[in-house]
């Protein structure tokens, strides 16, 4: 019954108006008096040492204010991961150096050489284009795989090999070794969740402007996370103290997580513009997007469930490597670990669960968060796995997870969630009366792809609501407070 | 150098822009109309489409010199004349046709030109004529739905999605 007030009624939105009028004001609708453009010259190569970079042609270029390579940046602070990862031996995560623009090396293909500022974009492109490089094309990684065997090409000089850390999670060895050992059946599933682009309709765009009467700098950002951008880049990237630097995110074109993290291109026009004492645009185009946004997923994942001769879920192990990229974009590090390693107990009272995940730098573009955030890759895994487990066993995929549902509250995961009420039948049975299961014949399910999504619909999701205040479909679950703190630098 | 004439949402003007000037560019730098936006550039998202001569057109894949003489429209140039929003434009508020809205400039013109062709399209119809426009946040359900009820059709059976 529709509603006109409250719970449930239907709300119109108060941004609807301006975007519908062509009045909203996103990031590339802001100018400035004195505006100049920035055009970044990109890395064609996935890795390689850069011998020679000659801008004095481009320079001369009609309408160039100004052109920087990697050597403006000497001295100055690198992007920051903002998340540390202590690995199982108690080493901290390998984290390289992630210049603004790049130092004598590229490492992936999109990796910013130099960036020419000009009066006009048609000015600063064709400068870029007269930049004279030389790149001397070195062995890539692009497999996980292969990055981590002996002797693979290594994506930084200055590290061991390319493994960023080698993180384990939930039971003991001995509880989950004990649970395998004693199982009537395992299960075993290898997964890709493969990488992707998030692709915002609105590619992003940075500003940068400088007032040096009061020595203040704005930056104008298509961000999702504005704040922790001002901390990260006022702090760790440019040294502006905090009472002099202003981030503004106006209208977001959409974002889908990409637009959360801070990016070299939003340091740049900072720092430019305070070189130059001039404001300094930089607008993606829809093919740099694909090269410089943070990518999302990439995880190869072996999952293995044991079960005892009754079909309960004894012990759950999952091993998986994590594509970090090139560099540790700004909450890269705890996508596969605290958003992913939380997640694996699901709706069931698996007693035994331990979680392995291998960091694994590649010359490819960074991965960081994207849509769920390694929540919907760890319900993929455990879900496909319980249907696996199901067909295996000969027995309903259903009934199977009904039989393992937690079903007392408040509850204690082994991967330190406690999970504070929730009701996972009553969901599922609401949901098998929606879909009319027992209607359904075979031959119908085949034909309504509603119907053949019946296995996988009866998935339940639980996000830990303190780390994102949001009630999940079936129940609100609490983390604990004893996760490690976001590390600044 | 050349001289551009062209109305644009009613009004006369006239600007000197180099050949190789693009629609869009025209439109945003120098007539500050920002409600046209550019997602890809290369003809593929549909976010910068205006109407030129009546006729829909991607202003990102057009020069500005094409314009010349042209009566052009554009998302600014879309409201009732009280400011009032459009049937077209009420009807995505109504059925939450828009969430970013960087997609939604382009799809009212798209569909501003479809109900003129054809004032009551059928559902395929509809989904058909947005093959050039994407959408990210949406999954186009809802726009579909604005469009079908801003032709006057009965929408209360389709399900919000």
């Amino acid at each position: 019954m529709p509603k006109d007030h409250g719970i449930g009624a239907s709300q119109k939105r108060r941004e609807d108006v301006r975007f519908l009028t062509g009045a909203g004001q996103y990031t590339d609708d802001i100018s400035t008096y004195g505006q100049t453009y920035c055009v970044f010259l990109r890395s064609d190569v996935a890795h390689g040492t850069i011998n020679n970079l000659d801008t004095s042609d481009a320079e001369a270029m009609p309408g160039v204010v100004r052109i920087f390579t990697g050597k403006d940046f000497e001295g100055i602070g690198g992007l920051p991961c903002g998340w540390q990862v202590t690995d199982k031996n108690g080493e901290p995560m390998k984290e390289p150096a992630h210049p603004v623009l790049a130092q004598g090396k590229v490492r992936h293909v999109g990796d910013p050489i130099a960036a020419v500022v000009a009066e006009s974009l048609e000015e600063a492109r064709n400068a870029a284009e007269a930049i004279v490089y030389d790149i001397d094309e070195l062995p890539a990684v692009v497999d996980m795989k292969a990055a981590l065997e002996a002797g693979a090409a290594k994506v930084h000089d200055d590290l061991d090999d390319n493994l960023c850390y080698d993180w384990q999670f939930g039971s003991d060895q001995a509880a989950i070794d004990e649970a395998f050992s004693n199982a009537a059946h395992v299960t075993t599933l290898d997964l890709i969740n493969n990488r992707l682009v998030a692709n915002p309709m609105e590619p992003r765009v940075a500003l940068g402007e400088y007032n040096r009467a009061n020595d203040e700098s704005t930056l104008y950002t298509t961000s999702q996370n504005p704040h922790v951008i001002r901390l990260l880049m006022g702090a760790f990237v440019l040294g502006i103290p905090e009472h002099k630097l202003r981030v503004v995110a106006p209208d977001v074109g959409g974002g889908f997580g990409t637009k959360i993290f801070h990016y070299a291109e939003e340091a740049f026009v900072t720092f430019a513009s305070r070189q130059i004492n001039r404001p300094v645009k930089w607008t993606s185009t829809r093919s740099e997007a694909f090269m410089s946004d943070a990518h999302g997923r990439d995880h190869v994942t072996k999952i293995e469930l044991a079960l005892d001769a009754d079909n309960n879920f004894i012990g759950l192990r999952t091993d998986t490597l994590a594509n970090m990229g090139a560099y540790l974009s700004t909450f890269s590090s705890s996508v596969p670990t605290w958003l992913h390693g939380t997640l694996m107990a699901g709706n069931y009272k698996t007693p035994a669960i331990q979680v392995n995940v291998k960091a694994v730098f590649t010359n490819t573009v960074p991965v960081d968060a994207y849509r769920g955030a390694c929540r919907p890759e760890a319900t993929f895994q455990l879900e496909r796995l319980v249907d696996k487990a199901a067909r295996e066993l000969g027995v309903d995929p259903i009934a199977l997870r009904r039989q393992n549902f937690i079903d007392s509250f408040p509850y204690s995961t082994p991967v330190a969630v406690e999970y504070d009420t929730g009701d996972y039948t009553a969901t599922m049975d609401k949901l098998e009366e929606m879909i009319d299961r027992e209607g359904f014949e075979p031959a119908a399910r085949r034909a309504r792809p509603m119907a053949s999504c019946a296995g996988s619909a009866s998935t339940a999701i639980s996000r830990p609501a303190a780390l994102r205040r949001r009630t999940s479909w079936v129940s609100s679950a609490r983390a604990p407070v004893s996760m490690t703190p976001p590390r600044c630098g | 150098m050349t001289k551009v004439t062209m109305t644009v949402n009613g009004k006369a003007v006239s600007k000197e822009v180099s050949g190789n000037t693009l629609m869009t560019e025209f439109l945003r730098d120098e007539l500050h109309l920002t409600g046209t936006h550019v997602g890809c550039d290369t003809s593929q998202c549909g976010a910068c489409v205006i109407h030129v001569d009546g006729q829909s057109v991607k202003a990102c894949t057009m020069f500005a010199g094409e314009a010349e003489g042209a009566s052009v429209t554009t998302i600014e140039g879309m409201a009732n004349a009280d400011g009032s929003l459009s049937v077209i434009q009420q009807a995505f508020q109504d059925h939450h046709g828009l969430q970013c809205g960087f997609c939604t400039p382009g799809m009212v013109m798209t569909a501003a030109a479809l109900l003129k062709e054809n004032p009551k399209p059928s559902e395929h119809e509809v989904r058909d004529y947005l093959e050039g426009n994407i959408c990210r946040c949406t999954g186009y359900h809802n726009i579909v739905k604005a469009i079908l009820a801003a032709s006057g059709q009965d929408v209360s059976g389709i399900a919000a999605e």
